[in-house]
């Protein structure tokens, strides 16, 4: 059976899979969006506070993703749990990172523009601070999905959701005639959604980052 | 304009103090002041020396450590900061304007957080953009980045007015574009401020800027000291101390020149005679007047030829050949200077003045500059003794107050 | 310029003036801006595309650009503590839990060290080959020559960012058999794409005004290139090695589903196993581990960073 044919037969299973890969990369992006900008807005005015998360999000992104979720195992078990915990964890840092060092790059003239025609701290924050932020929190957003992709593949060891499954059952059945076709078909249908991902990042960057501040 | 402008108020600072913790010396110590409504006062004096501290608190961008501030009478040192800047205009260096929003935009949000209605909002914006020169139909919908400097400081100051507010402080606006965008922005702040008569307050360390622009100047030593609070001619003329004079630097003759418009100073009335006037009579004019030179005007009665004497002859009557042409006019509103530029490289050292559409209204030469600066100068002079004696028997004055008179310079 | 004068307010923004170490101006929100601003604001390693420190779980050397700052001196003592305490926990807990037949199989006779060794082993190879690649292979594209490929490179770096790495190795597995052969190849190749982009990126942000200056003293290109770029890459190199090395330790991981062993081995079998036990301590090791390096990592970044560029990125 060569690589089409197996496609041809198997196209359910592996939409589904593609389907709640992709689901769980989104939904833990999401979340790990809404924490990383709140933990950003809440520390880049402190320097200890902002070096902390920094600090941390990157020790945790330093874990190798396979020993994160084995430990993580033990505590909520196998399965869904620890893909959603650990996605999400690893999402954090890059869009933490980016968050303070976009909302701390700021051109300090503007925030004090924005105090001095009478902007209140909320407002300035939502009308000027984190728009002007939003380039590189977006950034942060693209870098984390590519990265949760590839690590969304190997939860799946832990009996998690996803494409991964695909590869494993491939690396299961080494030597059968199948192998190639599981393995390829779950690591490009993995580059497939990253690209993907990636191509509606553009779109929602062109949509949502102001003419004014677009390259 | 639509809208009846809002002209100035007066502010009045009283012992005025800045002390940032953990530093031995306050930033801005005590500084009192009066600044009457609808004028332009400019603190001026070197870097550092708390200029820019002083003005910040005006709208409470800095929290003042002691004093009060007074707006029309009002204490506003106790009210919300974020209301009061709502009512003071606030245009920085390089303009300040947010890059992710238009141009329309950026106008729109003081009076959009004011809770004016959208019509409203929106006719602002098109008035204000009018007023600053920029055409709002090219304007409107551009952003920050796809204007020029000069653009997006006019924007700045369009901006800072939308709300119409009484007062309008500056922080060095004009720092960072090129002098003759400098200028050109300079001329129309004053232009504006002919129309709306705000109460201005402009931080600039630049002399010659604080010269052109200010109604009177604060010239500003260390910790905000005031050297000197007066009119720019006394400054000029009088300055109150070393300090003061090393700041006004060399040519305080020249910048005087600055300080006096050409309508201020008499002209010289030249034959002027139209190309309509039968030759006839422009060989009268000639035969009769002292100059053997007549000035030939335009349909439009604008400056056009010097006509001398022998130039008819030689065109044998042609006007259209006749003369040289009028290369440089200066207008009414020029100031002595830019006139004495004029005189200088013209070669017959005389120069055509003209009125708004450029209409001719007489003529300067070095004869008529040299007794204007001469007269101006003696009275400045007489001003300053007068000053000088009043100035001294304060002294005398607060000496009895005092043992110590360290206080003195801040009252000159 | 002190916290004193007229921009006193704005020095608490620090990073556009002089002093960004920020203790001139005495106010405590300005301490520490030394730590992120020249990691936040240099493009290619915060904001552009070639972001490649983040790409993977490679950590981004945040908080360590300053060998002064405060935050740097606790997490150079604060690591190794937390590491020894996790090691020293994990080996309590080890001590009073049960192990049965299946755990005690899966980590006597030395198969921790071995597996612990072997590990440490495939990081090190790996990461030496990738530095050997990928580093002269930046500075070949970033040479006049090759410049036209660089956008290739990067967009082929790029596009490698989406490959899982888990699915590289093991297509490499089917293709080369199960071993350690196909795992080193798979981490190598997976880490050559980031540091490879890193020092392209990097190179490229070197000041031109300084290349242009060497050239107009009369250096030849190889005397610009050994004298003035590559030192002046150095924290970038460095930085390579770290990303390369923090990479390295998480793909060994997975060299176990090639056969190839490593620390993964207990892990993968601690859940098929449903062995707790073994999962923890082969999860806590790999941790431990990749804290470890990283640190050490951080620790040559800061001692090897050439004098004059200390502060600067």
């Amino acid at each position: 059976m060569n690589f089409w044919e197996y496609l041809g037969t198997r196209h359910q299973q592996l939409l589904v899979d593609a389907y709640q890969h992709a689901s769980a990369v989104f939904q833990c992006m999401v979340v790990a969006t809404l924490i990383g900008v709140v933990v950003g807005v809440v520390t880049y005015r402190t320097a200890w506070a902002a070096n902390l998360a920094t600090l941390t999000t990157s020790t945790i992104l330093t874990m190798p993703s396979l020993a994160l979720i084995g430990l993580l195992i033990p505590v909520v078990g196998l399965g869904v749990a620890p893909t959603v915990i650990a996605l999400t964890l690893y999402g954090l840092l890059p869009i933490t990172r980016n968050a303070i060092v976009g909302l701390r790059g700021v051109d300090p003239a503007l925030v004090d523009a924005a105090r001095g025609i009478g902007m209140s701290r909320t407002m300035r924050l939502l009308r000027i601070e984190l728009p002007l932020a939003w380039p590189p929190i977006l950034t942060g957003i693209r870098v984390a999905t590519q990265m949760l992709m590839g690590i969304a593949a190997i939860a799946a060891y832990a009996s998690g959701p996803g494409l991964g499954n695909e590869i494993f059952r491939g690396l299961a059945s080494l030597g059968s005639k199948n192998a190639l076709n599981q393995v390829l078909a779950g690591t490009l249908g993995i580059i497939v959604l990253a690209l993907l991902f990636d191509a509606a990042y553009v779109l929602i960057g062109r949509l949502t980052i102001p003419r004014g501040i677009r390259d | 304009m639509t809208e009846q402008a809002v002209a100035g108020a007066t502010i009045e600072l009283e012992n005025l103090t800045k002390h940032y913790p953990g530093t031995e010396q306050p930033a801005v110590d005590s500084v009192s002041m009066e600044i009457k409504a609808g004028e332009t006062v400019v603190f001026v004096g070197p870097s550092g020396c708390g200029k820019s501290t002083t003005l910040k608190m005006i709208n409470r961008l800095i929290e003042p450590t002691g004093g009060r501030i007074r707006i029309n009478g009002e204490d506003v040192t106790g009210i919300d900061p974020v209301k009061l800047r709502r009512k003071v205009g606030y245009a920085i260096q390089s303009s300040g304007l947010f890059p992710h929003l238009t141009v329309a935009q950026n106008i729109a949000l003081v009076p959009k957080m004011l809770g004016w209605s959208k019509a409203r909002v929106r006719d602002r914006v098109g008035e204000m953009l009018d007023l600053v020169g920029l055409d709002p139909g090219e304007f409107h919908d551009r952003y920050p980045r796809q204007l020029s400097g000069g653009q997006q400081q006019r924007v700045g100051v369009a901006r800072a007015l939308a709300a119409d507010p009484p007062v309008l402080l500056m922080d060095e606006p004009f720092g960072a574009v090129d002098p003759i965008t400098r200028d050109h922005l300079q001329d129309e702040l004053i232009r504006l401020q002919h129309e709306l008569h705000k109460t201005i307050v402009f931080v600039t360390h630049d002399f010659d800027e604080a010269i052109k622009l200010g109604d009177r100047i604060a010239v500003l030593r260390e910790r905000s000291h005031i050297a000197q609070f007066d009119t720019p001619e006394a400054i000029l003329t009088n300055p109150a101390d070393d300090f003061v004079s090393g700041f006004v630097g060399a040519g305080a003759a020249l910048k005087r020149l600055n300080l006096t418009r050409v309508r201020d100073v008499e002209m010289r009335d030249y034959p002027a005679v139209t190309v309509d006037t039968p030759l006839q009579e422009i060989f009268g004019h000639l035969r009769g007047s002292g100059t053997n030179e007549v000035l030939l005007l335009d349909r439009r009665r604008r400056p056009y030829k010097w006509l001398r004497r022998g130039d008819l002859m030689r065109a044998r009557g042609s006007l259209a050949r006749a003369g040289t042409l009028v290369h440089d006019t200066v207008t009414r509103d020029a100031t002595l200077r830019d006139a004495l530029e004029a005189v200088l490289t013209d070669n017959a050292g005389r120069v055509a003045v003209t009125g708004r559409r450029g209409e001719y209204l007489g003529v300067v030469d070095m004869e008529t500059l040299m007794n204007s600066v001469h007269e101006l100068l003696e009275e400045d002079r007489l001003e300053a003794m007068e000053h000088q004696h009043e100035l001294a028997e304060t002294r005398t004055q607060q000496t009895h107050f005092a043992q110590e008179g360290d206080g003195g310079e801040q009252k000159a | 310029m002190s916290g004193k004068d007229d921009d006193g307010r704005d020095g608490g923004y620090g990073p556009h003036g002089p002093g960004t170490d920020g203790l001139g101006a005495g106010k405590p929100d300005v301490g520490g801006l030394d730590l992120d601003g020249p990691e936040g604001l240099d493009g290619p390693d915060g904001l552009g595309p070639p972001d490649d420190g983040t790409a993977r779980p490679a950590p981004p050397p945040p908080a360590r650009r300053s060998p002064l700052s405060r935050i740097g001196w606790q997490r150079l003592t604060l690591l190794p503590a937390l590491l020894i305490l996790l090691l020293l926990a994990t080996w309590l807990w080890f001590q009073q839990a049960h192990l049965d037949t299946i755990s005690t199989n899966a980590i006597s006779g030395g198969q921790v060290t071995k597996a612990l060794w072997q590990h440490i082993q495939l990081t090190v190879i790996s990461t030496f080959f990738v530095l050997i690649i990928a580093i002269p292979l930046g500075v070949l594209l970033t040479r006049r020559a090759f410049r036209k490929a660089t956008p290739i490179a990067m967009t082929i770096a790029n596009m490698g960012q989406a490959t899982p790495a888990i699915g590289l190795l093991a297509l490499l597995v089917i293709w080369l058999g199960t071993g350690t052969k196909a795992a080193l190849i798979g981490i190598i190749v997976y880490a050559v794409l980031p540091v490879l982009a890193n020092t392209i990126a990097g190179l490229k942000a070197n000041d031109p005004t300084l290349v242009e200056a060497a050239r107009g003293i009369g250096m030849s290109p190889l005397g610009v290139l050994g004298r003035v770029e590559l030192p002046l890459a150095v924290p970038l190199i460095l930085a390579g090695v770290r990303t390369a090395l923090v990479l390295n330790v998480g793909t060994a991981t997975l060299a176990t589903f090639g056969g190839g062993g490593g620390l993964g081995v207990l892990i993968t079998t601690g859940i098929t196993n449903q062995r707790m036990p073994v999962l923890i301590l082969g999860a806590v090791l790999t941790i431990s581990l990749a804290l470890l390096v990283d640190w050490l990592a951080s620790l040559a970044e800061v001692l090897l960073r050439p004098r004059g560029l200390e502060v600067e990125a």
